[in-house]
């Protein structure tokens, strides 16, 4: 088995009066792609969230690389430099409006992490490429398309050089045309050896491309586990409703 | 429909015919003993009762109207009142605007001057706008030699400067100014030197009401006659008045009593509006320049004060966010002008005691007040700015690892200000508008400006146009740059 990157115990999270998370334990090896998946509202992003400190959880005990995280203790700049490991990309993308594509890829590494612009640039040039877009870096992101938009924001996430990447439905707010090349630089990031938590609707993707899935509903972890075993063989009959109710398999 | 109409015409026919019925007379209501105004909002003075006294003689309802001093002429001509009853001296300058009745009352002008001052050389003078000291102190300036004339909305203000250490002396009617410092108390103020010259007070009409200035002095002659007018002159100023000195300056004043047959126009009328309009200029061009310079310096520190504060209203430090809260709250919630007058008054005084010199003048009292009350604009309109900005470019930088103050930089306040640039333009435009109200701080800038050449010149279209045209070019320039600006960040 490979090592445990990041591990989540005794998650609780709620809003207000709505328990989102009760008592949730999670486990990410290094090179794993994991896909969190389940109805709406289940508490699949909220955990991701979590995951990087995004949301603050009631309690919860995190351990990255088998260092306990004392979160709620640390002030805000150690809580900052645990957001540092990992990558995130949204749904909805979240380009800084303000600054050029290749500024935008710029803004972690020269601002946070204090790289010189050259080195930084020199590997965001590398990153354009990877995603397609090189020849795009002195655009504004309106002039972009979606599918080129989220390219963007994975090429931001990974100039951090992060350990791992947080994708939270990167595919969801796209047009169909533009999903399977989103999907194809998921798979190629996954066999490079990116380890990947990735909350996602797409089970044709959680099935090819994913290593394990975990199944939520209301706050719980109802099945985990390597993705094809999970999905030929559901154990929770609250699964294979989902499945069912999921036709495109 | 048609009985609502009726009843509507015949509502306006009888307010008409009460107008007509009644006289309106016009005084500041700041230059007691003549003119007061009490704490029912009532005129009251020497001036109120003759104005009373006159309008029953004259079988007329009297109206008294309070009007500031520095409007007063324009308001006479604009037919706001019918005339002006409020201790105006009878001047050559003023006999060309208007038509003066005899002499109401005799005093006048006296220096007044602070504990321990023994020569008028090197002093701070205060005057009233537009009175007949501001401009015998312009005629002769040997009077006060190497002095900073600091004009003042009325004489209740040049007390509260003399004693705020503001000013070292004063010029005023010998019994208004002897008034108020004796109700100031026991400041050591104290007349100075002999009267500087006799002043004559009358009762001052348009040039198209000689009729109306016959009949006052009429009703003036019937009042002094029959003891009226000794009777309520001792009642506010305290002692019997000098009826042989106020009959000699009758004399001297006859020929001034209008023609019935003739009417004579107005030559400011005549006079041709292009040269009027070049004459002007330089005032008001100066009075532009100081416009200017406030906006341009208040314009900057408020952006930089408004951002911190608008800061500071979505900081994670609750006491921070109150105290955001606190200073917007109270400069909001007060008029400028009173945040004026407090800076003037009360801050910089307290500042001048303590420096033991006057390191904080008019100017900088102003500048002040005008930099904290827009800063707490702006500010508002940058913590709306910062608000409205995506929540998910707060999660996208704080993904990033980004600190709370390097996601602020770097992120949310380059985007607050790209959307709130128009309101801040916006902020802007009030502020330049605001600035016309640092004449009450003795400062000249363009309204004041206009309004003093009101006074010199008795016409109010000609100047306030202009001033309005002025206003109108610096404000479009300002916006077209900010427009600029736009674009260019765009």
């Amino acid at each position: 088995m490979k090592p445990v990157e990041l591990e989540v115990q005794n998650l609780k999270k709620s809003f207000g009066e709505r328990l989102v998370l009760k008592n949730v334990k999670l486990k990410v090896h290094a090179h794993e792609v994991l896909a969190l998946i389940g109805p709406s509202g289940s508490g699949k992003s909220t955990l991701l969230r979590c995951l990087n400190l995004l949301e603050i959880p009631d309690e919860a005990d995190l351990i990255w690389e088998g260092e306990p995280i004392p979160w709620q203790t640390m002030p805000e700049s150690g809580r900052n430099s645990h957001r540092q490991n990992m990558g995130m990309v949204f749904q909805h993308f979240h380009l800084f409006p303000h600054l050029n594509v290749i500024e935008n890829i710029l803004e972690g590494p020269v601002q946070v992490l204090g790289e010189s612009i050259k080195t930084a640039t020199e590997r965001a040039m590398q990153l354009l490429k990877r995603v397609g877009l090189e020849d795009r870096a002195r655009c504004k992101p309106h002039e972009l398309s979606g599918g080129q938009k989220q390219r963007i924001a994975i090429a931001r996430a990974l100039n951090m050089q992060p350990k791992m990447l947080l994708l939270d439905e990167p595919t969801s707010a796209l047009d169909i045309e533009m999903i399977a090349g989103i999907n194809d630089l998921m798979a190629e990031l996954a066999l490079d050896g990116m380890t990947m938590v990735l909350v996602t609707h797409d089970l044709a993707f959680a099935r090819d491309v994913a290593h394990r899935i975990c199944f939520l509903e209301d706050g719980e972890i109802l099945e985990d586990g390597p993705s094809k075993e999970v999905l030929n063989n559901p154990k929770s009959d609250r699964f294979r409703l989902f499945l069912s109710q999921c036709r495109f398999l | 429909m048609r009985i609502c109409l009726l009843g509507l015409l015949l509502f306006l026919g009888l307010g008409q015919a009460e107008a007509a019925k009644s006289l309106r007379l016009a005084m500041s209501g700041a230059f007691q003993p003549f003119s007061t105004t009490d704490i029912h909002g009532q005129l009251s003075g020497f001036d109120a009762d003759i104005a009373r006294e006159v309008a029953l003689r004259m079988k007329l309802e009297p109206e008294l109207v309070q009007t500031d001093w520095s409007g007063i002429q324009a308001g006479l001509q604009a037919e706001k009142f019918d005339l002006i009853c409020g201790s105006m001296a009878i001047t050559e300058a003023r006999l060309q605007t208007m038509h003066f009745s005899l002499p109401y009352y005799v005093s006048g002008a006296q220096v007044f001057v602070r504990k321990g001052i023994q020569s008028l050389s090197d002093l701070r003078v205060g005057v009233t706008e537009d009175s007949t000291y501001a401009h015998y102190i312009q005629k002769h300036p040997a009077l006060f030699p190497n002095a900073r004339i600091l004009v003042f909305g009325s004489e209740a203000e040049i007390v509260v400067a003399m004693n705020t250490g503001k000013l070292d002396a004063f010029v005023s009617d010998r019994i208004v100014g002897g008034f108020y410092v004796k109700k100031a108390g026991d400041t050591g103020i104290r007349p100075f030197g002999d009267l500087l010259y006799e002043e004559h007070c009358g009762i001052s009409a348009r040039l198209d009401s000689q009729k109306l200035v016959h009949q006052v002095n009429q009703a003036l002659l019937a009042i002094i006659s029959d003891g009226t007018y000794a009777q309520i002159y001792e009642k506010w100023v305290g002692f019997p008045p000098d009826l042989k000195a106020l009959m000699a300056s009758w004399s001297e004043h006859i020929k001034q009593i209008p023609s019935l047959g003739q009417t004579r126009e107005n030559r400011q009328k005549k006079a041709e509006f292009a040269t009027g309009a070049q004459s002007m200029l330089p005032l008001l061009l100066e009075g532009l320049g100081l416009t200017l310079k406030l906006t341009l310096i208040t314009a900057f520190f408020s952006l930089l004060l408004g951002a911190l504060i608008g800061v500071m209203g979505v900081a994670r430090n609750p006491a921070l966010r109150a105290l955001c809260t606190g200073y917007t709250f109270l400069i909001r919630g007060t008029p400028l002008l009173v945040q004026l007058f407090m800076s003037y008054f009360v801050l910089a005084t307290f500042v001048n005691e303590i420096a033991g010199s006057e390191i904080m003048g008019a100017f900088s009292s102003a500048l002040i007040a005008l930099i904290f009350n827009t800063a707490a604009y702006n500010a508002e309109t940058i913590r709306g700015g910062i608000e409205s900005v995506d929540k998910g470019q707060w999660q996208a930088a704080k993904a990033l690892g980004m600190s709370h103050q390097l996601m602020l930089k770097r992120i949310i306040l380059p985007q607050a200000f790209r959307s709130v640039l128009p309101s801040l333009a916006n902020n802007l435009v009030v502020l330049i508008k605001d600035t016309s109200l640092v004449g009450a701080i003795t400062l000249v800038e363009l309204t004041y400006a206009a309004r003093s050449i009101v006074f010199q010149t008795g016409e109010a279209m000609t100047p306030f146009f202009l001033a309005g045209l002025l206003y109108l070019i610096l404000i479009t320039l300002l916006l077209m740059l900010i427009r600029q600006l736009e674009e260019k960040n765009a």
